[in-house]
């Protein structure tokens, strides 16, 4: 901030061309940040254009962002299709099977990376650091060396074409970023706090429920969301596990839909109408918990 | 599948996820007792029994399953029948390599490669030149595929980034709504988005129509994206850029903020320029945000599945390397054959990391280690 400030103030001290270079720089920032908010902008438009156009308005090889006429029939058309290649894939078992996964491993994450992040940054012990070490280079392991052994696991148990693989493992603090965020948060509190509470006599599940939790709940939203979006848009668990087309999620259905319709002309206005419907809730929930959001996801790359 | 109906699937799942709960709650509370019991510190007892829920999870979903998939590496098993001991077969197989040198441009690759070995890499140089083949064709033309990726699209992404970074550092208004609109793209669904894409740069798409003026004048014909041999990685670079360079940025740019101002005082007093405090203050300073987002992006790239999974290559571009290894293993029931290529992934991305962490000695700064030194 005070180096912006002391260029600011070299820059009014000096005459004239230097403040007009001043101007030129501020310009160029604005255009160039309006070019990158184009970018990120022009195909999310693109994607809510098309979902709302007819068959005919496709391929007119003209970009026409603004569809004439509009037609937003195809966010339920597009369900009725999908019922009449498999009826019982209705919109409302579909969102319920993506919602059942999401919130069953959603809460299983925060809830068991918190614990675990919790016994990895507040407590001294012996091996601590060699076993968070070796927690955090599990994120090298590529999911698909530990898929063929998973699978048979599984089958095993009898637990095939089930929602059990998608959602109790998160009990098992499944994401190492998760309770890598957390413990960093942890780190941040000061010692104090915990001491204060020990002499009145709290026990840990005390300090944990009411001093802790409350202390990192900023952390806490940027994981819930960060885990609300990886597992609603989880796209290789349920293709391992799932083989009932009225079981599976969102993602799923997407592919399902498009090698159905992949043997007929490309029905891109109804692919793009079930890709905003899978956008739209995270996207609400990203804007309402935005503030909160980037600030927590910030904290691992600032001291990481 | 028949349907067993909506509450038949998902009550019995929610009956086990509480079960399962209940026992690990059991498990850590009898792990506690017997640490207390065995004279270890109250302190050290809580903290090794908070871990407990991420220990038995790594002890049965990575350890034993690493090492199983270890095992199937070295076996043939197709799930119907107990896997087979073959010993090193599968890696032969993969190794299988063999190397052509060209005598002239038009030779076929064919030609100068082993029997029922087809062309992985050939490269001309003047008159002649050399090729590379394998007998597992399609597992090293998916690795180049997906190491090619991950080598340009990292990089790329990452100097992206910084600028980006660097632009939203300039004091610039509304912070807040740039930050929250450059996330986006990381924030959106994987397989709606891949879904977006392929319609964009589908041959009537979007893109063809706003680079209309220079296909016109070059080729007269509208490039194919993912059916051309040289477009498809291209497009696979772009479609990555455009998902993370915005949150890379925000990330960077939290670093950004992070150095202490009075390093560039001290730089402007010592009559420092704009790059060299660029150069000198701001990239060391920046390194440990950049080491990280260098290593979390390389493990990401390396291990993209959606891609293959949703859009169609041709066989010469490959396909990208964890979907072929998920057909190898679940649409052709190669369970053996998976596990070996799966490993060799493995060790590919523990060398990569290993070489990022070596070389982050030379050019990550740690303001800790300057701090005692001083």
């Amino acid at each position: 901030m005070t180096a912006n400030i002391a260029t600011q103030d070299r820059l009014l001290n000096e005459p004239a061309p230097s403040q007009r270079r001043f101007h030129v720089r501020q310009v160029l920032i604005y255009a160039l940040l309006l070019l990158c908010a184009a970018i990120v902008l022009i195909p999310f438009l693109w994607m809510i254009s098309t979902s709302l156009k007819t068959q005919n308005q496709l391929f007119t090889g003209r970009v026409n962002f603004i569809p004439d006429p509009i037609v937003p029939e195809n966010y339920i058309t597009v369900w009725d299709r999908l019922n009449s290649i498999r009826p019982g894939m209705t919109f409302w078992r579909i969102m319920g099977n993506t919602l059942f996964i999401t919130i069953l491993a959603m809460f299983g994450e925060i809830f068991s990376a918190s614990l675990v992040a919790y016994g990895f940054s507040r407590f001294r012990w012996r091996g601590r650091d060699f076993l968070f070490g070796l927690m955090l280079a599990t994120v090298m392991i590529p999911g698909i060396v530990t898929r063929v052994p998973g699978f048979l696991i599984w089958r095993e148990l009898g637990l095939l074409n089930t929602y059990d693989p998608l959602t109790w493992p998160s009990l098992f603090a499944w994401g190492p970023l998760y309770v890598f965020l957390m413990r960093q948060f942890f780190l941040s509190i000061p010692r104090e706090l915990e001491e204060a509470a020990i002499i009145d006599g709290a026990n840990v599940a005390q300090i944990y429920w009411y001093i802790m939790l409350p202390l990192i709940r900023p952390v806490l939203l940027a994981v819930g969301v960060l885990s609300f979006q990886a597992n609603w848009n989880n796209f290789q668990g349920p293709i391992l596990y799932l083989n009932t087309p009225e079981m599976f999620p969102l993602a799923l259905t997407m592919r399902f839909f498009d090698q159905s319709l992949s043997l007929e002309a490309p029905q891109w206005q109804y692919m793009m109408a079930m890709a905003t419907m899978m956008s739209i809730p995270i996207l609400i929930l990203y804007f309402l918990a935005q503030k909160q959001f980037l600030e927590g996801i910030n904290v691992g790359a600032v001291k990481g | 599948m028949t349907d067993p109906g909506a509450l038949n699937t998902y009550l019995p799942t929610l009956v086990r996820y509480v079960l399962v709960m209940i026992g690990i709650g059991v498990i850590m509370l009898v792990v506690y007792r017997v640490q207390l019991a065995l004279g270890i510190k109250r302190e050290a007892a809580t903290g090794r029994t908070l871990v407990m829920p991420w220990l038995i999870g790594f002890i049965v979903f990575n350890v034993f399953t690493i090492g199983a998939s270890f095992y199937l590496s070295f076996t043939d098993y197709n799930l119907f029948r107990a896997p087979e001991w073959v010993g090193l077969e599968n890696y032969q197989e993969l190794f299988d390599i063999s190397f052509g040198t060209l005598e002239s441009r038009d030779q076929r690759s064919s030609d100068v490669l082993a029997r029922r070995h087809d062309e992985i890499i050939r490269v001309e140089i003047g008159d002649g030149g050399f090729v590379i083949g394998a007998r597992n064709d399609s597992f090293w033309r998916s690795m180049r595929l997906t190491l090619l990726y991950a080598i340009l699209s990292v990089p790329i992404g990452l100097a992206g980034a910084l600028g980006v970074a660097l632009l939203l550092n300039q004091k610039v208004k509304f912070l807040g709504f740039w930050r929250v609109l450059f996330y986006m793209p990381a924030i959106l669904p994987t397989v709606a988005m891949l879904l977006l894409w392929r319609w964009m740069f589908s041959q009537n798409g979007i893109i063809n129509s706003l680079t209309f003026p220079i296909w016109r004048l070059t080729s007269g014909e509208a490039p194919r994206w993912f059916t051309d041999p040289q477009l498809a990685l291209p497009a696979f670079i772009i479609i990555g850029l455009w998902g993370v360079f915005g949150a890379n940025s925000v990330i960077l740019l939290a670093g950004l903020k992070g150095i202490p101002t009075d390093l560039y005082e001290a730089a402007d007093i010592d009559g420092a320029g704009n790059w060299a405090k660029f150069r000198y203050v701001t990239i060391p300073m920046l390194s440990p945000a950049l080491f990280y987002n260098l290593v979390t992006s390389m493990i990401a790239a390396l291990q993209l599945f959606e891609v293959g999974a949703f859009i169609q290559t041709p066989e010469s571009v490959g396909t990208f390397v964890n979907w072929l290894i998920y057909q190898e293993a679940f649409t052709l029931r190669n369970m053996g054959m998976a596990s070996a290529m799966a490993w060799i992934l493995l060790l590919i991305i523990l060398a990569l990391t290993a070489l990022i962490f070596r070389s982050s000695s030379v050019w990550v700064f740690y303001q800790g280690a300057r701090e005692e030194r001083a």
